[in-house]
């Protein structure tokens, strides 16, 4: 290997583990859904979008910059997650019906609804938020003189993985540490014995919905610094945390980071060795591969390592 | 007095009683165009164009004494929906002649509807060179085609640049696979090695992995065509990641439009590209037209809106010549147009295998000091160009 090529494959690295953290953020916040509701939410991609406009507004009318905007969004989205799980998930929950999953239909519903909405408010216009640091980054050559390789590190990238990796390791706090955190985990477990135990399932349900998207809230205002917002942006980002959450194992938090991550490097990987337009190919190659050969998805390898088989 | 009943009584009252007299003193143009989408700054700028050349044309008094009434209907820039609002103008609205349409994809699905119907179609920024070489009767187009969209680009890498490689970067639409194929061939002809040819998806969000390669191939110049936000994420990852070539180039479009500037920022400093247009020519009117959109709108037009311009004035040209307004006399009124208009000479010719298309002379552009700045061919340069251009290590 010549030393371009082990530049350009670091470069290929680098740019993968920094798409994986932020994909691994917008898995998780399906993931968990799916642990404690048992049911894929398919307005995952929607109500980032709904964030994404939120940094977008708050940018471009009061000029605060979409990394603060984290802090207005987050909450916004809690709220918004509990209320769809309130009035619309919950009714649904109690009726009988010809299908067994008419709660995902009615989350497909609700992605067409919100992405319909935001067309009639912002037009299908292509939006950005043009921060100054937008293409600002670090570079190995300005801190190691003589450095053979040269490799770079954006920004805004760098900001937007690191906000990521710590709402994560909050995350991880509150469901390992605290007590509600402790009934999410023991209402995704098993639900009729967390009821036996005094849960209040339904409370946890709605707290669960609110903090899914709350996460995938966070994960818009990191995205939009670097990417570009229009209505119709929610399916692909669904398309991914459904994949992720697929490939970390259904309901698994650990999974989903893992997932994000393999997902975000396989995707650098073939964009860079193969052509970016496998890139989406790629992406499905690895969702069939792991539904035949991985049922389970990384969770079930997790788990067959700490019993020991 | 507010019954619903009444109001429609009495608005389809008014609009029998109208209606007529609106066909005998207006002359009712409906535009398809996309209005939203990814396209829709593209319509953006060419609909204020349209809307400024009628009004002008209004205020002396329209065509033949009667007023232009334009109306705009969205395509989104899908081909299908495009489709659907020509075949309505033509069969139910009975328009003898249609314009407008921006992306090649959407162009070529409304020629095909035109032809079929028999109906003049007037192009006015679609570039695919199939589009005229359908032998198509019916269909004529005003801007250059994708296979000459660089020639100024060409000629001025070959007399000042003179690449020794270069790489091609495209997005997977009709207008970036014919941009990257012409471009393929003019490279033969300047005698550099394409020693990089990659397509990219439209929506792409990292382009890191292709500069990856572009950085291995170590090309002289960099040509990339693509429509506008992946023509900015993509100079701006080149800036963050310190891809140096010779030259960037673009290949119109994405490249050519004010929110380039805008939205790469300095990212965007001494990118080459080819365009069709710019405010800074001397053709009758160009001025006037620039100066105009840009008083009314904060900046100046792209070749886009230009040609949308001219194309108005094209039409009220042929109209006034036309032996009648049917379908028929408004086609050859068209094929015998030969006047100057604001875009710049316009004449519809058979030539090279293209049917009734205007060729014309295309220019290379610069962004320096955050302008677009005319700098090829040398007649028409409004600023000497910046060649070699800075390292991105050098320019902090």
């Amino acid at each position: 290997m010549t030393s371009i090529q082990i530049e350009v494959l670091l470069q290929t690295l680098i740019s993968g583990v920094l798409l994986g953290g932020l994909y691994a953020l917008i898995g998780i916040g399906m993931t968990i859904i799916m642990g404690v509701m048992k049911i894929i939410n398919l307005a995952h991609g929607e109500l980032m979008m709904v964030a994404m406009y939120i940094a977008f507004i708050l940018f471009s009318l009061f000029h605060i910059d979409p990394y603060l905007s984290v802090f207005i969004a987050t909450p916004a989205l809690f709220l918004l997650g509990v209320a769809i799980q309130k009035y619309l998930i919950n009714p649904v929950l109690k009726v009988d019906s010809i299908l067994p999953e008419n709660q995902v239909i009615l989350t497909v519903g609700i992605g067409m609804v919100l992405a319909n909405i935001a067309t009639i408010i912002f037009k299908s216009d292509y939006r950005q938020t043009p921060v100054d640091y937008a293409t600002k980054a670090w570079y190995l050559s300005d801190i190691w003189k003589k450095a053979p390789i040269e490799l770079s590190l954006s920004m805004p990238w760098s900001v937007s993985f690191v906000i990521a990796v710590l709402i994560t390791a909050c995350l991880w706090f509150f469901l390992a540490r605290t007590d509600t955190g402790k009934s999410i985990r023991a209402t995704a477990q098993d639900h009729d014995a967390a009821l036996l135990m005094g849960v209040n399932v339904n409370r946890m349900r709605v707290i669960t919905f609110g903090l899914g998207s709350a996460l995938v809230g966070a994960a818009g205002c990191l995205f939009i610094p670097i990417y570009y917002i229009y209505p119709d942006i929610g399916g692909q980002f669904t398309l991914i945390a459904f994949v992720i959450t697929i490939l970390g194992g259904l309901g698994s938090t650990v999974g989903a980071i893992i997932g994000g991550i393999i997902l975000g490097l396989f995707e650098s990987l073939t964009a860079t060795y193969v052509g970016m337009g496998w890139a989406p190919v790629g992406r499905f190659v690895i969702f069939v591969a792991v539904l035949v050969f991985l049922p389970g998805g990384v969770a079930s390898l997790l788990k067959a390592k700490a019993l020991g088989r | 007095m507010k019954h619903p009943s009444f109001i429609l009584v009495v608005s389809l009252a008014v609009s029998l009683f109208t209606a007529p007299l609106c066909a005998a003193d207006a002359l009712d143009l409906t535009i398809p165009l996309p209005l939203t989408g990814k396209q829709a700054k593209f319509g953006e700028i060419m609909k204020r164009s349209y809307e400024m050349a009628a009004e002008e044309i209004n205020a002396k008094g329209g065509v033949k004494g009667k007023k232009l009434a334009l109306s705009f209907e969205d395509s989104g820039a899908k081909p299908e929906i495009a489709r659907a609002i020509v075949e309505k103008l033509i069969d139910v609205k009975k328009q003898p002649l249609i314009v407008g349409e921006y992306t090649s994809s959407c162009a070529k699905a409304v020629a095909a509807v035109a032809e079929e119907r028999k109906t003049p179609y007037l192009i006015v920024a679609s570039a695919d060179d199939d589009i005229t070489k359908q032998n198509y009767k019916y269909v004529f187009r005003q801007n250059e085609v994708n296979d000459h969209y660089a020639d100024a680009l060409v000629s001025f890498l070959k007399e000042v640049v003179k690449p020794k490689t270069i790489a091609i970067l495209y997005e997977s639409s009709a207008f970036g696979t014919s941009g990257a194929t012409a471009m393929e061939k003019d490279a033969q002809k300047l005698g550099a090695k394409v020693v990089l040819k990659e397509k990219f998806e439209t929506g792409a969000i990292d382009f890191r992995p292709i500069l990856g390669k572009v950085r291995q191939a170590q090309p002289d110049v960099v040509y990339t065509v693509s429509y506008a936000n992946e023509a900015q994420l993509l100079m701006k990852q080149i800036k963050e990641l310190r891809v140096d070539a010779k030259l960037y180039a673009g290949g119109a479009a994405g490249f050519a439009i004010p929110e380039f500037i805008e939205g790469a920022k300095d990212a965007a400093e001494y990118v080459v590209s080819a365009t069709l247009w710019t405010p800074q020519l001397k053709y009758p009117g160009t001025k006037e037209y620039a100066e105009r959109y840009k008083s009314k709108y904060g900046d100046y037009p792209s070749y886009h809106g230009a040609s949308a311009y001219a194309a108005v004035y094209v039409i009220k040209d042929a109209l006034e010549r036309a032996r009648n307004w049917n379908q028929d006399g408004i086609r050859d009124a068209l094929k015998a147009t030969n006047i100057r208009t604001a875009f710049g000479p316009v004449k519809f010719q058979d030539k090279d295998g293209y049917q009734n298309q205007n060729f014309m002379d295309t220019l290379a552009i610069q962004v320096i000091k955050g302008q677009f700045e005319t700098i090829w061919p040398k007649q028409y340069a409004s600023a000497p160009y910046v060649y070699p251009i800075p390292s991105w290590r050098e320019r902090r």
